[in-house]
């Protein structure tokens, strides 16, 4: 008897450290993901949401800004290995100029960690 | 031995449980917008100038075209508040009788000239006095009539109608003295960054003016104070520059003092001190 229970505790135990990990793995952020490039695109040009386009130009979309630079010819410049670096551009670009207009999207929470890695696997998308 | 083990097991698991909901709860969208608003700066941003005004209004001729022209061409609705303006000087109210015309004469004209100085320091106040401030306080003290509330009708157009009075006359405000303080206040006001986007009034006013966001040329601030109370096709109404900050505090996720609080007076004062010299013209009509 006495047996049986310390199996049965040490089940549930063993589940709901499963559970923690799953909620981790839930919750990794940035380049451990994949990204949705689809979701990625549509946070890119939805004004509630990453609205690149006030200030990026972007493929498929009605008068996009001028204010930033050209995001398919920026992304030309990257390659795979640089995926942290375009993903801190979007989270804080503070980090590589520190007067700069672009929010903060990281920081300040206007995304999400998982928004931000859908958004860099779109820019992925940019690349010829 | 068992027991203790899985014990310990659950009592692990219940701490990484707890570590990552606030992991995880630390992502909720707005979260660091109070964060943001509460780092006070007082520093000036050193920014540069896009462009000079010329070039500034080559580009708005290049991409609006005579849009504005032909707006002026079917008249401002806004007309219609200078009239109820004028008779509104001259209607008698409050307890002691009185009207705006019987101190400044018929239709206040002996206000001719008068709005040029606004907004100006006031002692009693210990602050900035702006038009519409002036007014409701006239009407308080020497008139005796309640305040009329901001924005709503009578009250454009009686700062409306007081203001045209100066229409084609400079912008004349003094910083002198007393009202050095109110105007630096405004002024970094006027730089901080703020909001969850992180903007400031003078990153896009006078770093990015002239390029677009989205399909909006960013405007220069030459001409941002010389037109108010303005009519303006967007809100479908007339309304004042107060009324706009907090438009722009809105699209910036900041917070929005209330009409006519210390920051709006002094953020006027700063920017209509950097219009000095641009001709009044009320009612003003923009997009």
């Amino acid at each position: 008897m006495a047996m049986d229970r310390g199996k049965g505790r040490r089940k549930a135990g063993l589940w709901a450290a499963a559970v923690v990990i799953g909620f981790m793995i839930a919750a990794l952020p940035l380049s451990a993901r994949a990204g949705n490039a689809k979701k990625g695109e549509k946070i890119a040009k939805t004004r509630k949401l990453g609205n690149c386009v006030a200030c990026h130009y972007l493929p498929d979309v009605e008068s996009p800004g001028n204010i930033g630079p050209n995001l398919v010819e920026s992304m030309q410049g990257y390659t795979m290995a640089d995926r942290k670096e375009v993903a801190q551009w979007i989270r804080d670009a503070r980090k590589f100029n520190p007067g700069t207009i672009m929010p903060p999207f990281g920081t300040n929470k206007i995304l999400t960690p998982e928004q931000i890695d859908d958004l860099v696997t779109y820019l992925y998308t940019l690349k010829k | 031995m068992i027991k203790k083990i899985s014990n310990l097991r659950e009592v692990l698991a219940c701490a990484a449980l707890v570590l990552a909901f606030t992991w995880l709860s630390g992502f909720s969208p707005g979260g660091a917008r109070a964060a943001a608003d509460n780092k006070a700066a007082t520093t000036i941003e050193e920014l540069t100038p896009s462009m000079s005004y010329k070039e500034y209004h080559k580009r708005y001729e290049a991409y609006y075209g005579d849009t504005t022209a032909r707006m002026a061409e079917e008249g401002n609705p806004a007309d219609f508040l200078l009239d109820d303006g004028k008779d509104l000087a001259n209607k008698v109210e409050g307890t002691k009788g009185k009207s705006c015309a019987s101190c400044h004469a018929k239709d206040a004209l002996k206000l001719k000239g008068a709005a040029v100085k606004y907004p100006r320091y006031d002692a009693d106040l210990r602050g900035i006095m702006t038009l519409a401030l002036q007014i409701n306080t006239c009407r308080r003290k020497q008139m005796g009539a309640k305040p009329l509330k901001y924005e709503s009708y009578d009250q454009l157009a009686l700062t409306m109608y007081i203001k045209s009075l100066s229409n084609g006359m400079p912008i004349k405000v003094s910083i002198d003295g007393p009202a050095r303080p109110f105007f630096e206040k405004g002024k970094i006001a006027y730089y901080k960054r703020q909001g969850q986007l992180n903007f400031s009034c003078a990153i896009c006013h006078v770093q990015y003016a002239g390029y677009k966001a989205r399909s909006n040329l960013i405007s220069n601030n030459k001409h941002h104070a010389d037109h108010w109370p303005s009519y303006r096709l967007k809100w479908g109404k007339t309304g004042s520059l107060q009324r706009r900050f907090r438009g722009c505090l809105k699209n910036m996720r900041a917070k929005r003092p209330p009409l006519q609080s210390e920051t709006l007076r002094n953020l006027e004062f700063y920017l209509t001190y950097i219009n000095n010299g641009d001709l009044i013209q009320v009612p003003g009509m923009r997009m």
